[in-house]
């Protein structure tokens, strides 16, 4: 569409009746939709992770090993690899392209201050937990994250995601995901300690780093080293996973299929 | 250029069960039929007295149900009193679950303010109606009109409140672009009142009431808010068109790479504007062939709660098998159990049984909408009249 149609266009919404509502709706996003206090937590950390996509072959260790040190159900994950064959149109030469994906505790995280009861909240470190004894399950959280990091657990019936293993960092270990990384893909770290690796790596690569779904103001602090910006929104990717059942009707698993 | 397959994605699960269409369905009736009742109950309008009776009980017994449904939505409902325990004014739902506590309280205070004279006029029926309309008429005393409109008003004021947050709480959320639109709260206010109107005008038929004036009032109630919706529906197109990122662009992309999107886009698109047609057409009947004509405006009642039904279920379960992260789109096979088919049919069984219950126990066809007539032993010290004329600021019709 030409640019002078597109603004006669413009011109024409902003008539009609409806554009009274504008101001009423930042009112809505500015008072109401606000970020409650953060509580708990050590004030002097800021976690964040960079995850070096250089490294990371899609062996899915991390996924398997997050979801036996978090427990998750079946199907449920906290954090996962995704994976795409990247076909180049004229050469035809094949690509595998390996997105890791789980909480990016967010600075500013939607999925905070829509929670009706205070549940999910950010510790002063930054990262997001959830009190799961105080989740009613209204998955108004779920439907606010727009990286699919949050679930209902089948088994708790409350609001499930990555807590950066809280529990781990807390004893000196490092996550389940960066532990399990073989080859040393997930960087976890402070950044507000100038030394820390992650301080040091940020500092290095700045203007190489991409977050996901930037233009969603949320500002993640999971950051992608080696990253194609194609793949920060939704790919533009043709789904091929199928579900696989046996002739009771039970899941038996995925099938690659184009 | 390249080509891309996604090779691996989890599936994500919908987090909002078809209970959150029934809730938003029901509430939407719920505050639009307190509107249908308002001429007459609260400002005394006379002619919208048979309206007003069935707006009435259609408000009364989907209010009685919405939370319910709304309820049942939660992963945890037994921990419905956190919400008080733990208020987060941050958070919109949080401003609801104090709103719609008040608001339910509001309409049952002004159902039993309304219907009351005519409960105390059959305390001395024979059997049980008589002695649940003893038991809650509460008394013969008096009601004054002036209590009627002042609870009038504040549930008016309280379903505003109602209306606001159940729209505020699907457009703030950027990770749903096909939600985050200022244009989705006056479109479901606008399929609210359709879908209010059209249960009016069933209500009208299947009660035996039959009443030229309400199908009169219900198919202008229709023509105008079929309108407003399609106003609506061109301005949040028309907006869109210029923004690269929002909620048209993800509409039109998903109407581009989905034949259930585009089916749906057209079926809404269809029905919306077959209805207003039927309608305008009935009504410039009106003069000719009225009666047999109008005994058939029910059939459109049907349509109308059809589109305000489905309209929410296209906003609540179809936007969220869009994916936001993977590529396509996830498929949701509607589960026979709670979290599926059995809630839809027990929500609606609820309302049928609701609205059973009113039938049996309430004389709601005799209620003269808020002590406009009181009964004959306590008609002395009622300020009906100069209230009346006070009240009966045209705002609505």
């Amino acid at each position: 569409m030409d640019a002078i149609r597109r603004s006669l266009l413009g011109q024409l919404a902003r008539l009609s009746a409806g554009a009274a509502l504008i101001p009423f709706s930042s009112l809505a996003q500015a008072g109401i939709n606000q970020q409650p206090a953060r509580r708990e937590g050590d004030p002097t950390k800021r976690y964040g992770m960079l995850i070096d996509l250089r490294q990371c072959i899609g062996c899915q260790a991390c996924t398997v090993s997050c979801h036996i040190e978090n427990a998750a159900p079946l199907g449920q994950f906290r954090t996962t690899v995704s994976q795409y064959e990247v076909q180049h149109q004229e050469s035809g030469e094949l690509a595998t392209f390996m997105l890791p994906r789980l909480c990016n505790h967010c600075e500013n995280p939607p999925c905070v201050p829509v929670c009706p009861v205070e549940a999910t909240y950010q510790q002063q470190d930054g990262i997001v937990v959830v009190d799961s004894d105080r989740c009613v399950g209204c998955a108004y959280c779920v439907n606010a994250c727009p990286y699919d990091a949050r679930f209902i657990n089948e088994r708790t019936q409350t609001a499930d995601k990555c807590t950066f293993c809280a529990h781990r960092l807390e004893a000196g270990l490092l996550p389940a995901c960066v532990e399990s990384c073989v080859g040393g893909a997930r960087i976890i770290g402070d950044m507000r300690n100038p030394d820390s690796q992650i301080s040091r790596m940020i500092q290095e690569h700045r203007d190489a780093l991409m977050v996901l779904q930037p233009e969603k103001n949320t500002l993640p602090q999971v950051f992608y080293l080696g990253m194609d910006e194609r793949f920060t929104t939704r790919p533009v990717a043709e789904p091929v996973a199928l579900e696989v059942f046996d002739p009771h009707g039970q899941e038996m698993g995925y099938e690659f299929h184009h | 250029m390249n080509s891309t397959i996604e090779l691996l994605a989890p599936r994500y699960d919908i987090a909002w069960y078809p209970w959150a269409v029934q809730y938003f369905f029901m509430i939407a009736v719920s505050y639009a039929s307190l509107w249908l009742a308002a001429p007459a109950l609260i400002f005394g309008k006379k002619a919208w007295l048979p309206t007003a009776r069935l707006a009435l009980i259609a408000c009364v017994s989907t209010t009685l149900v919405a939370p319910v449904a709304l309820l049942a939505d939660l992963h945890q409902p037994l921990r419905f009193w956190h919400f008080y325990a733990y208020a987060n004014t941050h958070s919109w739902m949080s401003i609801g679950s104090v709103v719609l506590p008040l608001y339910l309280v509001s309409v049952l205070g002004l159902a039993w303010l309304a219907w009351r004279p005519a409960l105390q006029a059959q305390r001395n029926a024979p059997g049980l109606s008589g002695w649940v309309a003893k038991w809650l008429s509460l008394g013969d005393s008096a009601t004054p009109r002036a209590l009627v409109a002042i609870v009038g008003v504040a549930a008016l004021l309280l379903s505003s409140g109602i209306m606001l947050y159940t729209g505020a709480e699907l457009a703030i959320v950027k990770a749903r672009p096909l939600w985050n639109t200022v244009w989705l709260p006056p479109m479901l206010v606008a399929t609210g009142f359709i879908a209010a109107a059209g249960l009016v005008l069933v209500l009208n038929q299947v009660s035996g009431l039959c009443s030229h004036a309400t199908v009169r009032q219900m198919l202008y109630v229709l023509l105008a808010f079929c309108a407003v919706a399609g106003l609506i529906a061109a301005s949040w197109f028309l907006d869109g068109i210029n923004a690269n990122i929002g909620s048209v662009a993800a509409a039109l992309e998903s109407v581009r790479h989905s034949p259930s999107w585009r089916s749906t886009a057209l079926w809404g698109g269809i029905t919306g504007i077959t209805l207003f047609i039927a309608v305008a057409w009935l009504l410039s009947r009106f003069t000719q062939r009225q009666p047999a004509l109008f005994a058939w405006a029910w059939l459109l009642g049907l349509v109308a709660i059809h589109m305000g039904w489905m309209f929410r279920w296209v906003v609540l379960m179809d936007v969220q098998h869009v994916a936001r992260n993977s590529a396509g789109f996830h498929h949701y096979g509607i589960p026979a159990g709670s979290s599926g088919l059995l809630g839809i049919v027990g929500t609606f069984g609820l309302w049928l049984a609701a609205i059973l219950l009113i039938e049996l126990f309430i004389p709601w066809r005799q209620a003269q909408q808020g002590g406009v007539k009181p009964p004959p032993s306590f008609d002395t010290n009622t300020p009906s009249d100069s209230l009346n004329a006070e009240q009966g600021a045209p705002n609505h019709g």
